[in-house]
């Protein structure tokens, strides 16, 4: 299953909180598209992804803002 | 003829000021009995949550920081002291002691709650200041008992006011160094975020600090659970961390009232549009404040900038004006960083917060602040504000941009 979460105009608390909501109600296997203008969040999601151990698929310029797709490879415990 | 009726559900941040300021905005409507705002409040009393800060790391006494919610508003708010039990949107009615109210507008201001309980043996291991005045009490009596050994701050999300791990950080690091027992102390930050604070501009400057005053900080960390015998935290990323005091803002939840009424995600957040605040399905539903799934700070800022929007937006609706008032995401939380200094975390949907130099300034605005919260309540000081930093909204449709 892929979830678009859309996080642009988000600075503060920004898009790793809606990643991470979204990560924490998916099932291994389902991808995460995350939209973001946060400058911040290109590198914030890579390094939670290898941090994690998730997999970031794509990482894409679009008009004005990112667009991220992350894979759930591990879930926790 | 039957009058329309604003409801507004939450009697805090968010729906004092929106009740005040639509009757205001629609004030010969409502003398002549055209309109009638109604808000529903589940208690009696307003409580400032920022003074929580103050209670559980300064001592500071509780009752200062509430004031009866009836003194706060407008005579012609019809106040009810009641909780909500529910309300169905296709009805367009809000349900109050089995007794049904219909709505013409109806405006969810119902907040967030901390939920230590979400996180397997976080409630029964940690202390916290998000949950109420009595927890944060606690919070500040656990920290007097406190002979040494290790404190972790775990911060986990979402959570109101982004600034208050951090502060809450800062502050127990100053206040075992004036208890005279910081060498005896090691203090522990944790953090889900890539960094000590989202925003990477204000993060640039809360970092050095915590490296300065000797704080240890975990990024990327969150909580799976707690196992309170062994006394360690784990995350999902698959750290552990070890504490004698741990003290924690709770991952929050929407209210209640959301879940019962089926309105919200899975947390608990109904949806609202980030520029008019209104249902993307309901057109004569409005949500503001804490309550919204809008992906921005929950804090008493935003609430009051998003209570002012949505007050414009019905009355323009009710008038007919053709006029819709669009809220920029203007921000500006304070964030103490302790030693008697502060910074604004200042920023709107497309302005990023900028870095900034911690001043005294900032933090002895801080700490006036809750002698004005009760007269911004009333919409009294938004003028001051404006002039400063203009107005939270733009305004599209007839007359507008
Ligand atoms: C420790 C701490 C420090 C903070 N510091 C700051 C700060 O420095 N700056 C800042 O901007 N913000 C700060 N905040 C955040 C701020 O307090 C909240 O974001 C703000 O109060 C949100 O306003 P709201 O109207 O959305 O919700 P609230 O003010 O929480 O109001 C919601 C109200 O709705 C009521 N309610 C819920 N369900 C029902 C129902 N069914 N029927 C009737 N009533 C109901 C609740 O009881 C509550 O009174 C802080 C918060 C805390 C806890």
């Amino acid at each position: 299953m892929r979830r678009v979460v859309d996080a642009r105009g988000s600075f503060c608390p920004g898009p790793l909180t809606e990643l991470i909501k979204a990560y924490k109600s998916a099932e291994a296997g389902d991808e995460i598209e995350l939209l973001a203008t946060d400058p911040g969040a290109k590198s914030d999601v890579s390094a939670w992804a290898k941090k994690s151990g998730n997999e970031v698929l794509e990482i894409k310029d679009e008009q004005g803002y990112f667009r991220i797709v992350v894979k759930v490879v591990r879930k926790g415990r | 003829m039957t009058p329309k009726r604003i409801a507004v559900v939450g009697g805090g941040t968010g729906g004092t000021l929106l009740a005040n300021k639509a009757v205001s905005l629609l004030r010969s409507e409502v003398s002549s009995g055209r309109v009638e705002v109604h808000l529903f409040a589940d208690s009696s009393e307003h409580v400032f949550s920022p003074g929580n800060i103050d209670i559980a790391f300064r001592g500071a006494e509780p009752s200062s920081f509430r004031r009866p919610e009836r003194n706060l508003l407008d005579r012609r708010v019809l106040l009810h002291e009641r909780a909500v039990e529910r309300v169905n949107l296709e009805e367009r009615a809000v349900y109050v002691d089995s007794e049904r109210l219909n709505y013409d507008y109806l405006v969810i201001a119902t907040g967030s709650v901390a939920r230590p309980d979400a996180i397997s043996g976080l409630k029964e291991t940690s202390y916290n200041f998000h949950t109420g005045q009595e927890d944060a009490r606690r919070t500040w009596e656990a920290l007097q008992r406190f002979n040494g050994g290790r404190v972790l701050v775990l911060t986990n999300i979402p959570h109101k006011c982004p600034p208050s791990p951090v502060e809450a950080a800062f502050l127990v690091e100053e206040l075992m160094r004036k208890r005279g027992i910081r060498e005896r102390v090691e203090v522990l930050f944790a953090t889900p975020y890539a960094r000590a604070y989202p925003a990477a501009a204000i993060a640039e400057v809360v970092e050095p600090l915590m490296e300065e005053r000797g704080i240890r900080l975990y990024t990327m960390f969150n909580t799976d659970y707690v196992d309170p015998k062994e006394r360690k935290v784990y995350s999902l990323e698959g750290e552990e961390i070890g504490f004698d005091l741990l003290i924690t803002v709770p991952p929050h939840r929407g209210a209640d009232v959301v879940f019962k009424s089926e309105i919200g995600d899975e947390e608990g957040w109904v949806a609202a549009d980030k520029e008019t605040l209104r249902h993307p399905k309901f057109d004569d539903v409005y949500v503001v404040g804490d309550a919204t799934n809008i992906p921005i700070s929950k804090s008493g800022v935003v609430a009051h900038l998003e209570a002012i929007v949505a007050a414009e937006n019905i009355a323009a609706d009710y008038l007919g004006t053709g006029k819709v008032y669009c809220y920029t995401g203007r921000i500006n939380c304070p964030l103490e960083l302790g030693g008697s200094r502060a910074v604004f975390v200042a920023a709107t949907y497309e302005r990023p917060p900028s870095r900034q130099r911690p001043s005294l300034m900032k933090y002895l605005m801080k700490r006036a602040f809750p002698a004005v919260y009760w007269e911004m309540l009333r919409g009294r000081v938004d003028p001051v504000f404006d002039l400063y930093l203009g107005k939270p909204y733009k305004v599209k449709g007839v007359g507008g941009a």
